[in-house]
């Protein structure tokens, strides 16, 4: 065990933990903060995704010795009043089912619209491809991207 | 009526599948509610005027009066619908209130939609599976929300003396007409619950609907992109404890002996705990490890060392299930299951005939939300908190088997992270309520990935021996006989019956056209536990059926298309290949495409599916694209219908060419995503959804969509190719 | 194209094939010649001792390393790395991107820790976890030894690596992970130690490529 500072979500947290420990269970457990989930603990599902200096690392895997000194973002520290661009757009395109990996899903896509604000389907596919959804909601996780794609350029124009 | 197998006498399970809930059944029935005394008429109404009180939930919940078990309406107007059923993804907590809020005149947005506890006296079955909960309820969902809104227009017609044929509702108002004069719904609750219930309440037709058939966003969309959505694995309870458990992975077998020094030291271990969980009929065993963190308990869990009992089952490998499963087929004739006319005699002096076998594998749920449950154990009562398919099941299960009163045990639901059939299950939160009264404390139970994957139920492999003979262009002969572990064993059913869903997937109408017909079963079993998997025997029985009509469609000369007008006369399905048809662009197919269609029944909706499929530059054969057409009757919202044929579409991707469950020496092989492979983006094609309109009754809508697309995927290779797939999954890369 | 059953030195080297080995003189010459100018005495630190038959040996012994899957999964042919014993197209289809490190939500190191993380098929770690990057592929993937070799010693497609860079790589944090895979995962069929005087062997008795086709 031992002293750790997280940063997550600009709040900062001091913990007495095992640095070995995933953050994953430091932002549930610890920290409260559950919209961040488990879904296989080995980096195959995408459900755990938070932002770590930006890159969408997935947090089952991402021990605590390697987040401390960095700024992590939750989906709940994503936007104010849940309106990024992405969450605008998977509310207009009702892209959840049952809703389990959508917090994962929409971290890995405000990176990808970060880093490519006009995405094709290839790129998103590229970029999303590490994020698995049981119920299947691809197709609309495609079509939400593309949305939050026009309106982020939207709102850069002014 | 079945009796379960060996814990004999302990509990009835209706099959959800099968059982059409009619509420009505239990019409003049006294049952006993949140409130005192209800007198169901057709549905559950809060009789007892007296009663009328503010129904608090918790201290910060308000839901105000009940005027009926799904309706309450505080004084200051807010409406509360709750949701007897479980939210698995599927629609219902849109569903529910889109039906309920239509006929009760209120706006759709401005209704608070709760999880209602288990409680099946109150709100009837609660298993939500079998795609049921629309089309069981519609009709009692309907008449609550306009006997309701009759209750509030009569108590303001009282409240104003003025005759009810000049009042109306809307909005969450009655308004009258003359004088303009409106109310709110909260000012005329407490009245309106002393009021008689009107017997025959008018519903609107179809073309008044404001609400219903309309493609409205759902109402927990907000809360699953800011992650407030509350699943079970995001609940907490004061005081609560984390466990994980160390479960026997021959799935049978008990512990012998176990060593949890390692454990104990790891910081945050709390107790270490031998647990066991009933599965149906059989106990599971495992040792629990209590920490003050998942990942305490997690940790804890692999310091463990536990040496099992494996005695008295067989540890069986998948290919001496499936060896034993084809040797049966080519001796045994099985349990009729269907006969008409005589194929034995067609098939014995055939000059050709067809003799074919498909093969379906074991699968796994593959939930994102792995099983989780919360129980507080409290002496004379017990509340359990999880993702729960059947609340009213886990409550009567856990009542009997820990011996606590049924009402002293509460489920309370929470959104799942999909269900898809495991969750409809005891046995985790019998296993958490066991933990809970050894350690005496709230815990979380929870299972990692690996727990999930290599636990089951699974759903059952299966074997098909399809025979058929085609004279003049016509089937002449189609018997089939299938054999499969049948999930009635585990729960309640009686052995020497064949499976009563030898037959689910495959459409009625085929039995008028098919003169010499044959189903059977051929009984077979294993020790591995299985149950349903969305859309449960149809998404393999399907498979089998609508690749073998397409088969004897190529022997017949005839078009798959054509052939299956021939045979299916009812005038919905020909509507339905009419659209297919139209909307797939079928006839004008060009070379080096090939397509394939196949149309299912499942939990009484029809379902029928294109693909079109061609090659890479590379040789490999690709999925280009997918039509589904979906026949189920009367509808509440035309959205949520295309979101679950998308889905189920996915799921049936993945179980036809990605992923299967194999066993070694009686275990499950893979446990985790890494080799039991899920389809992801870039598997799936353009999918279009077409959704027919009728008023006809009610269909499912979480399911029906599954089962065509296996049969229409290989019929389409066969098309292209010329090879025809009788085995799944199969790697479309090496087709 | 499966780069199984790799090179035989015995079978480049038969003492009855003259052809063979004139061939292998011819190429390597041209080889060695666009690496140094000087054939043979010391380059920088290192002595070069010319000994084509030492060197394709050795090379042998690289040869069979390098095409191991703990090196090639992280030198495919195409853009997406390879994973396990079967070198299969990673799962979820991660793409090498412009420097090797990822794309945009899809980057090694949303995954690949500095070590590795505990379990069956769980991320191996490396802090530097990479592929090469899309201007300098430096693919193993479906190469024969031949290609290879003259691969490697390219500084146009090595990574502009000189001889001594070379020498160095062999002890690169990210080639040594290869033998520190993660549990589950095979080692290579060298020690690093093996592989390393191999790799030392090869270079400096002159860097001869085998012949182009063997038989």
């Amino acid at each position: 065990m031992a002293n750790i500072t997280l940063n997550i979500n600009n709040k900062e947290y001091q913990l007495d933990a095992d640095p070995q420990m995933p953050l994953l269970w430091a932002i549930r457990d610890m920290a409260g903060l559950k919209g961040t989930k488990y879904g296989c603990g080995v980096a195959q599902c995408g459900a755990c995704v938070v932002h770590m200096d930006g890159e969408a690392v997935r947090s089952c895997v991402t021990r605590l010795s390697r987040a401390e000194g960095k700024k992590v973002v939750t989906i709940e520290g994503l936007s104010e009043t849940n309106n990024h661009p992405v969450q605008q757009a998977w509310q207009q395109v009702d892209v959840p089912q049952c809703g389990y990996c959508h917090s994962g899903q929409i971290m890995s896509a405000a990176v990808l619209l970060r880093e490519n604000p006009n995405p094709s389907d290839q790129d998103i596919d590229d970029a999303m491809a590490g994020n698995i959804c049981r119920c299947g909601t691809y197709l609309r996780i495609r079509k939400a991207i593309h949305l939050a794609a026009e309106m982020q350029q939207k709102t850069a124009k002014g | 009526m079945h009796l379960p197998l060996s814990r004999s006498n302990l509990l009835f399970y209706p099959h959800p599948y099968h059982t059409k809930m009619s509420l009505s059944r239990r019409n003049f029935l006294k049952v006993s509610g949140l409130t005192g005394t209800m007198l169901a008429l057709g549905y559950y109404w809060k009789a007892d005027a007296k009663d009328a009180e503010i129904i608090k939930a918790t201290d910060a919940e308000d839901f105000g009066v009940e005027l009926n078990a799904w309706v309450h309406i505080n004084t200051s107007g807010k409406v509360t619908i709750f949701s007897h059923r479980a939210e698995m993804g599927q629609g219902v907590y849109q569903a529910i209130p889109q039906i309920v809020a239509e006929e009760l005149e209120v706006n759709l947005n401005e209704v608070n939609v709760v999880f209602a506890k288990g409680d099946n006296k109150k709100y009837g079955s609660q298993i939500t599976g079998g795609s049921s909960t629309v089309r069981t309820a519609y009709k009692n969902l309907l008449n609550l929300g306009a006997t309701a809104r009759e209750m509030l227009i009569q108590a303001a017609a009282n409240k104003w003396n003025a005759p009810k044929t000049d009042c109306y509702a809307e909005g969450g108002h009655v308004y009258h007409r003359p004088s303009k004069k409106k109310l709110h719904y909260g000012e005329l609750v407490v009245e309106a619950a002393k009021l008689e219930m009107p017997k025959n309440v008018v519903l609107k037709k179809r073309s008044e609907y404001k609400l219903i058939g309309k493609p409205l966003p759902r109402l927990d969309t907000w809360m699953k992109t800011n992650g407030t959505a509350v699943f079970g694995m995001d609940k907490e309870i004061p005081n609560m404890l984390y466990a994980a458990v160390e479960r026997n992975p021959r799935l049978r077998g008990k512990v012998k002996s176990f060593d949890d020094s390692a454990t104990r030291r790891i910081p945050g271990v709390k107790d270490v705990v031998k647990v066991k969980m009933g599965v149906f009929s059989t106990y599971r065993e495992g040792v629990a490890v209590v920490a003050d963190s998942t990942w305490a308990a997690m940790q804890g869990k692999k310091a463990l060392k536990v040496v099992w009992d494996d005695s008295g089952f067989e540890h069986l490998s998948t290919d001496v299930i499936y060896k034993r499963m084809s040797e049966a087929l080519k001796t045994k004739e099985g349990l009729s299951f269907k006969k008409q006319g005589d194929p034995n005699i067609i098939l014995k002096y055939a000059q050709k005939k067809l003799d074919v076998v498909y093969e379906t594998p074991y699968q796994y749920h593959a939930c994102m939300e792995p099983l989780n449950c919360i129980a507080h154990y409290q002496g004379d009562k017990l509340e359990i908190w999880g993702p729960i398919q059947a609340p009213d099941w886990v409550q009567d299960f856990i009542s009997k088997e820990m011996n606590i009163p049924r009402e002293k045990v509460i489920v309370n639901m929470t959104f799942l992270g999909g269900g898809f059939g495991r969750k409809a299950f005891m046995d985790y939160p019998h296993e958490a309520a066991e933990i809970s009264k050894a350690i005496n404390a709230p815990v979380q139970v929870v299972w990692s990935r690996e727990d999930d994957a290599t636990q089951g139920p699974y759903r059952p492999g299966m074997m098909y021996r399809c025979e058929g003979v085609v004279k003049n262009g016509e089937i002449d002969a189609f018997k089939v006989r299938l054999a499969g572990q049948n999930n009635d064993h585990w729960r309640s059913g009686k052995k020497g019956e064949p499976n009563r869903s030898a037959s689910e997937g495959f459409l009625k109408p085929y039995y008028e056209t098919i003169k010499n017909l044959s189903i059977s079963d051929v009984p077979f079993e294993t020790p591995i536990p299985t149950m349903w998997w969305r859309s449960v025997y149809a998404s393999t029985n399907g498979f089998a059926y609508e690749s073998f009509i397409d088969e004897l469609a190529i022997e017949a000369g005839k078009d798959p298309m054509e052939f299956r007008r021939m045979y299916l006369k009812d005038e919905r399905v020909q509507k339905l290949i009419d659209k297919m048809e139209e909307v797939s662009g079928w006839k004008s197919r060009k070379q080096n495409e090939g397509y394939g269609m196949a149309i299912t029944e499942c939990f009484e909706s029809t379902v029928g599916q294109v693909v079109k499929v061609s090659r890479n530059a590379d040789g490999k054969v690709k999925i280009d694209h997918l039509w589904a057409v979906m026949d189920c009757g009367w509808y509440v919202n035309p959205d949520t219908i295309q979101a679950q044929v998308e889905g189920s579409i996915v799921m049936g991707i993945g179980a036809a060419t990605i992923h299967q469950v194999t066993f070694k020496d009686g275990k499950a092989v893979d446990n985790n995503f890494s080799t039991y492979q899920m389809p992801r983006i870039n598997d799936i094609p353009p999918i279009d959804v077409y959704v027919m309109d009728n008023e006809e009754q009610a269909g499912g809508v979480g399911e029906p969509g599954l089962p065509p697309l296996a049969p229409a995927l290989t019929n389409a290779i066969y098309d292209l190719t010329g090879k025809r797939i009788r085995k799944l999954p199969f790697n479309l890369a090496e087709v | 194209m499966k780069p199984h059953n790799t090179t035989k030195p015995s079978r480049y080297f038969p003492t009855k094939t003259v052809f063979a080995l004139s061939a292998m003189l011819f190429i390597t010459a041209a080889v060695a010649s666009a690496f140094r100018n000087k054939e043979e005495g010391p380059v920088g630190k290192i002595i070069i001792n010319k000994d084509s038959i030492e060197s394709v040996k050795a090379f042998a012994s690289v040869y069979k390393v390098l095409m191991s899957p703990r090196c090639m999964n992280c030198h495919p042919a195409g853009d997406v790395p390879l994973q396990g014993e079967d070198s299969h197209l990673h799962t979820m289809m991660p793409k090498r991107g412009k420097d090797g490190t990822g794309v945009s939500a899809m980057k090694c190191a949303n995954c690949h820790q500095e070590t590795n993380t505990p379990g069956l098929h769980t991320p191996p770690g490396n802090p530097k976890w990479h592929l090469p990057p899309a201007d300098m592929k430096m693919v193993f993937q479906g190469k024969t030894p031949h290609e290879l070799a003259k691969q490697l010693i390219d500084p146009n497609q090595n990574g502009h690596k000189n001889m001594e860079q070379l020498i160095e790589h062999a002890s690169d944090t990210l080639v040594l992970a290869g033998w520190n895979p993660g549990e589950g995962r095979k080692l290579p069929p060298l020690s690093h130690k093996e592989f390393k005087k191999a790799w030392i062997t090869w270079l400096t008795k002159g860097a001869y490529a085998p012949a182009p086709k063997p038989q």
